[in-house]
């Protein structure tokens, strides 16, 4: 009876939902990316490493500019860099993708963490200063609505882009010409090429797309919420955000959906001190489920047809 | 390989003779990985050197501290070359195990992402068994500790092959979220769960005595100026070496070895011929799983005694996965590749604090090698050179199993072919 | 009025107006292989030119190099009279023409009205996919040409012959006024055939141009004006359709100048060893492929089916080695029945396969000859010690003896599959069956694709076979083979054996029965 109380008094607590849908969000950013580049047929499990990418440029540029808007938009094309990579070698090359985003991955964090030695001679960046953070918004009067306000109206600015952003790519996907090209190059991609569609160019920009929003959310990481840099600090944020993809059926809503139920976990374990349950078991909570999702226990998630299969003309 | 046996009739006009096309086939299949290596340490090289460091000073650095080689000059005379081949074989010992664990089911066509989370849930249940019955004489504790890490292993992995034999899940993402909870398993138990050691955070108590893997060098006295202790190379190596054998006798030499390679080549065919492929996708995945396991029990049993949040923080399981791709997932090539990126690992520290070059460059490296394997770059240059390419007597070129077949195959070998789905 | 290959065109001035496509020396070939062998093809605008052939005649590599998907090693095309250059889809398009493909190049989990739009969208706002007007330009296009459609519905939910309409409709609507059809009936019920065709007539009464390949001779007649005929590569002829009949075409077709003659004892057959009754099977796209049939085969005799390929020999092949689930219906050999109990256990009832693709389903080409050669018998005690090692001196053994045996050139058993020519592949699957001495033999196409000298070989394999007692069920597109190997003949159309016949049946019979002919027209009943 008191565990069912404590959980009830953490349910009614606005920081937890804050922090959910801060987190939520945090996620949702490489997911809406991944959701992109596998509809076009590219899977991608380098997410981890574009995000950390952006971590990492957006930090150093923190540095030297102060200005936390200079420092995302390179957060972002360092993001899109890494995609550039996986895209030039899996496309172009054909080579494994799940290798090659392995190898983005291994390759994300021995880079940054070498220039990172390397520019603050093994002394590590110091932690960002106000001015250079991601400022938090906070909606006057609206802020002040007793439990909704500060979930909603009092938070960093890059939940409301990531919000914005979610809408705009559930459009793009299902509402536009770009999106329904990029959906059939990701189904049939003969039958997209029969039709004129240029298989490459959409792959490149999908893969790439999926580089710029993952180098966002490691900006949102590093000069939003933690503000400090440290080597492999993504911990797996890129991976769950993998899960969360699968989760939602490749659909940026879907995704979003699971997005906030990982934040909710990640929530609990950040507002639980009053709950008498190890965190460690919390946070195994999200891939439990994710598996439980795979082994079709609750409805299937298929992922697009061509995903995963490198594209040769004319061949069948 | 089967054995090379010269053929005793002389070849006739217009075909090679054995010799020559084994030679070939050895040619391809070495020249890849060797050609990645090298492109690797330029590509390192190259960063290194635009970063503003001296690449001939950081690889002398890897070298000594990997090796023991080219320790000279006043930078790394303080180092002792036969320490650092102890902790090379020390870092080698459970990379050749997860290495087998990636490149069996490799074998099969699955990639197995969770190599790490089967090592932690063998090092988990191993250490379980070493410290609740550290009482036990060491001819039976030993084994049980061992055995007990293997099956979690392979449990933990069968997982996997069961998914993906019966829902289809893909084992990549399976692996991913398998390796995750594996994790936070690990940190529940050191983390104020069962295992923790009272007042010590994150660590357990220690395995018993006989649960222990005897070192190479044992003593109280000095070896080339260090304490006996830190030499730290222990027989766990030899058990390695062991199951790489296993896996060379399993793959070449049993039926089962047959069907999983079969499986993994043409599951049409497998088909075809009656194996059942969801059987043999569930067995590769516990084997693989077991060879994990067996990591994790050999480095509780001869390493660190006791379970540390490392198991599940190293990057044991990533490493694996270049190995297995490097050493081209064959016994002997995964032992060389283990000795390879162990060596980088342990001397990486070395050039790190001796060249002033941050020990990372080893993660770059081991980047460049999966991605030039994966995208086959070399292929590139081999296309430049027709001398090399043999035609064979038959109707597409390339003699063994490499990438390199990829380009031919995509031409129709008969026009009935041209309008079907493949 | 039949002519045979022109083999100088006729100059390309004065017929400017008239001729839509204009084939000139075509030549397309693969290592070992001959698709298209100076094949020259002229279809005139506003007709509906049927071209036929068997599979592998080269029908579908023509068309594949006229709509861009191939380059042809050597010869010229002109569309409208003026030369093209072709060198993908969207050059074919522009031109004016348009495939709808043997396998529908249509995206399962989109509408209707993306399906045909894509690549051509109109959008609004940029660019946001304006569903209001692609549905109103579709219906407009399906008034137009009497192809009604609902263009909001989900392409995978419609029917097989409504997905066609999609593909023909995505094809006028890039404006093609020259559209090839690669076997369209394929995969259509009787009912929807005679829906297309009335399609296609109003197509041409609006003036399009239409290519129809296909081997099935009674639409042939029913819907072309004139038909090419190609054999091996290579065209035998052009006809007037109301000139010609089916006979004539069939001969055309089939051929009579590769005459293969098999040296066979008469047939003693023995008791039914494969006893076939009430089969139904069904195609992977869910399609009934076998439709109740019934057939026996005696130890001691070679049953052959013949038919043009896709009327359901792959299926009825592939359940009986019990790699596809039979849907209803009873198989046994000898006694014991062998319906759904899987590949292995049909294998040690006494069946042996040589799959139709050996590359596919035969041979695991990265494996050694000497792994080949015990495919399926890696665990047999034979080869394996416990049914765990291989006995591998035991394995190579046997491979020097089969390789001697079946006369398998190979330096050595250890050479990989794949660096073996066809025949010599193939050789190894025939050896590795027969080995198994089984009761049964399933020899699906055994000599597609291999040197005459193989052929003749694997032809006496299977005799010998024969006589020592196996029942031998054969499935060959080359009626040739069928005829010359054969002790009874077993005809196979729409997923049924329409007749039996002896052995000496002629090739105008059997040609007639495989194309639907011959027979009383059972169509408006399915």
């Amino acid at each position: 009876m008191q565990l069912i109380g404590q959980i009830l008094h953490l349910l009614i607590t606005p920081a937890l939902w804050q922090t959910t849908l801060e987190s939520g969000v945090l996620l949702l950013l490489p997911a809406l990316g991944g959701v992109i580049s596998e509809r076009s047929g590219v899977v991608n499990i380098a997410m981890e490493g574009m995000m950390l990418t952006g971590a990492f440029a957006a930090v150093a540029v923190a540095e030297v500019t102060g200005n936390p808007w200079i420092s995302t938009l390179v957060a972002i094309a360092a993001g899109g860099l890494m995609a550039v990579i996986h895209a030039v070698v899996s496309i172009r090359f054909r080579a494994d993708q799940i290798i090659s985003g392995v190898a983005i991955n291994i390759f994300a964090f021995g880079i940054t963490a070498f220039l990172n030695s390397k520019i603050t001679n093994f002394q590590g960046f110091n932690p960002v200063k106000p001015s250079a953070q991601l400022p938090y918004l906070h909606i006057p009067i609206l802020d002040k609505i007793p439990f909704f306000g500060p979930i909603f109206f009092d938070q960093n600015i890059i939940v409301y882009v990531g919000l914005f952003l979610l809408v705009a790519v559930q459009f793009m996907l299902f509402r536009t010409r770009l999106g329904l090209r990029i959906r059939a190059v990701g189904e049939h991609p003969q039958a997209a090429d029969t039709a004129g569609i240029n298989v490459y160019s959409i792959r490149y920009g999908s893969v790439i797309a999926s580089g710029l929003l993952s180098g966002l959310a490691g900006a949102f990481l590093a000069i939003g919420i933690t503000n400090v840099f440290n080597d492999g600090m993504t911990d797996g944020r890129g991976y769950i955000a993998l899960a969360a993809m699968i989760f939602g059926k490749w659909t940026p809503i879907g995704s979003f959906v699971a997005c906030l139920i990982f934040g909710l976990g990640t929530s609990i374990v950040a507002n639980n001190s009053t709950l008498n349950v190890s965190r460690d078991l919390l946070s195994m909570l999200p891939y439990i489920l994710t598996l439980v999702v795979l082994a079709g226990l609750v409805g299937k998630s298929i992922p697009p047809a061509a995903d995963g299969q490198p594209y040769t003309p004319g061949s069948e | 390989m089967a054995a090379p046996q010269a053929p005793t009739k002389p070849a006739k006009p217009g075909e090679t003779s054995m010799p020559v096309i084994w030679a070939k086939q050895l040619g391809r299949l070495i020249g890849a990985p060797i050609g990645s290596v090298i492109f690797a340490f330029i590509i390192g090289a190259i960063i290194v050197l635009i970063t503003g460091g001296d690449p001939i000073q950081a690889y002398q650095g890897l070298f000594c501290g990997g090796i023991g080689l080219f320790c000279t000059g006043d930078l790394y005379s303080s180092i002792t070359p036969a320490l650092e081949i102890s902790s090379t074989i020390v870092f080698a010992t459970p990379l050749i195990f997860t290495g087998l664990a990636v490149a069996l089911p490799f074998r099969a066509g699955l990639f197995n992402i969770g190599a790490q989370g089967q090592l932690t849930m063998g090092a988990i249940a191993a250490a379980a068994v070493g410290i609740h019955y550290a009482s036990w004489p060491g001819f039976i504790l030993l084994p049980a500790v061992l055995i007990v890490g293997t099956l979690a292993g392979a449990a933990w992995g069968g997982i996997v092959g069961v998914l993906k034999a019966f829902t289809g899940a893909h084992e990549v993402v399976t692996t991913i979220m398998l390796n995750y909870i594996a994790a936070f398993f690990l940190y529940y138990l050191l983390r104020g769960g069962p295992m923790q050691l009272a007042g010590q955070p994150e660590i357990s108590a220690n395995v018993g005595a006989g649960a222990q893997l005897p070192h190479f060098l044992n003593g109280n006295g000095q070896l080339f100026g260090q304490p006996i202790g830190v030499y730290q190379a222990h027989t766990g190596i030899l058990i390695a070496f062991a199951v790489a054998v296993l896996f060379y006798i399993l793959l070449k030499r049993t039926a089962l070895g047959y069907e999983i390679r079969a499986v993994g080549q043409n599951q049409r065919a497998a088909r075809y011929a009656g194996i059942s492929v969801k059987r043999t996708l569930i067995i590769t995945m516990l084997i693989a799983g077991a060879f994990a396991g067996l990591a994790g029990g050999v480095e509780i049993a001869g390493l660190s005694h006791q379970l540390t949040i490392r198991y599940a923080t190293d990057s044991t399981g990533f490493d694996a996965i270049a190995v297995a791709l490097l050493g081209a997932n064959a016994a002997i090539g995964i032992i060389l590749a283990a000795f390879l990126f162990a060596a980088l690992r342990v001397a990486g520290p070395v050039m790190q604090g001796n060249a002033n070059v941050s020990q990372n460059l080893v993660d770059i490296i081991q980047a460049v090698i999966l991605f030039s394997i994966a995208a086959n770059f070399l292929r590139t240059f081999k296309i430049r050179l027709p001398a090399l390419r043999q035609t064979p007597p038959g109707e597409d070129a390339p003699m063994v199993a490499t990438t390199v077949t990829e380009l031919e195959d995509t031409e129709p070998s008969e026009p009935a072919e041209v309008g079907d789905t493949a | 009025m039949s002519t045979t290959a022109p083999e100088t065109p006729q100059a390309m001035t004065g017929d400017e107006g008239t001729i839509a496509i204009e084939m000139r020396n075509i030549r397309k070939a693969w290592p070992g292989v001959v698709a298209n062998d100076n094949v020259s093809f002229t279809v005139q605008k506003g007709e509906i030119h049927a071209l036929v052939g068997e599979n592998g005649a080269g029908k579908s590599t023509l068309m594949n190099v006229l709509y861009g998907l191939l380059r042809p090693d050597a010869g010229e095309i002109y569309v409208n009279g003026k030369l093209a250059h072709i060198s993908g889809p969207r050059d074919a398009i522009a031109l004016g023409i348009g495939m709808v493909h043997q396998h529908f190049m249509l995206i399962p989990p989109l509408t209707v009205g993306e399906n045909i739009t894509l690549g051509r969208e109109p959008v609004y706002n940029v660019d946001v996919f304006d569903t209001a007007k692609a549905n109103a330009n579709i219906r407009e296009l399906s008034a137009q040409y009497g192809l009604a459609i609902d263009p909001s519905t989900r392409t995978s939910d419609l029917p097989v012959g409504l997905q066609q309409r999609v593909e023909i409709l995505k094809v006028l609507y890039r404006g093609a006024d020259i559209l090839i059809l690669d076997e369209p009936t394929g995969v259509l019920t009787p009912q929807e055939t005679d829906d297309l065709f009335v399609v296609l007539r109003g197509l041409v009464k609006r003036g399009k141009t239409i290519i129809f390949i296909t081997h099935k001779l009674r639409e042939v007649l029913e819907i072309s004006d004139n038909v090419t005929v190609l054999r091996r590569g290579k065209v035998v002829g052009h006809l007037v359709t109301k000139e010609t009949n089916q006979e004539e075409i069939a001969r055309m077709m089939v051929g009579r100048d590769v005459l293969l003659r098999v040296e066979k004892p008469p047939a003693k057959p023995g008791e039914p060893l494969l006893r076939v009754e009430h089969l139904n099977v069904t195609s992977e796209q869910g399609i009934p492929a076998v439709r109740d049939l019934s057939l026996e085969v005696r130890s001691g005799e070679i049953l052959g089916i013949a038919g043009v390929e896709g009327n359901g020999q792959s299926e009825l092949v592939e359940a009986l080695a019990g790699t596809r689930q039979v849907v209803s219906g009873h198989i046994q050999i000898g006694d014991a029945a062998i319906t759904n109990i899987g590949a292995r256990k049909i294998r040690s009832a006494g069946m042996a396969h040589i799959p139709e693709d050996r590359r596919e389903s035969g041979l695991v080409l990265n494996y050694s000859i000497a792994d080949n050669l015990i495919f399926g018998h890696q665990r047999d005690d034979t080869f394996t010690w416990k049914g765990i090692m291989l006995r591998l001196q035991t394995i190579r053994e046997w491979a020097e003896r089969l390789i001697k045996q079946f006369d398998i050139r190979t330096p050595s058993p250890d050479i990989a599959a794949r660096a073996l020519s066809g025949g010599n592949q193939q050789k190894v699957v025939v050896a590795r069956e027969l080995s198994s001495k089984p009761k049964v033999l399933l020899a699906a196409q055994p000599t597609r694709g291999v040197d005459i000298g193989a052929i003749e070989f694997i032809h006496r394999q299977l005799v010998a076979e024969r006589d020592s007692g196996a029942a031998i069920l054969l499935v060959s597109a080359e009626l040739d083979e069928v005829r010359s190997l054969s002790d009874r003949i077993a005809v196979m159309y729409e997923g049924r054996i329409v007749s039996f016949e002896p052995a000496d049946a002629t090739e105008e019979r059997l040609g007639l029965l495989m194309t639907g002919g011959g027979q009383k027209q059972e169509h408006a009943s399915a």
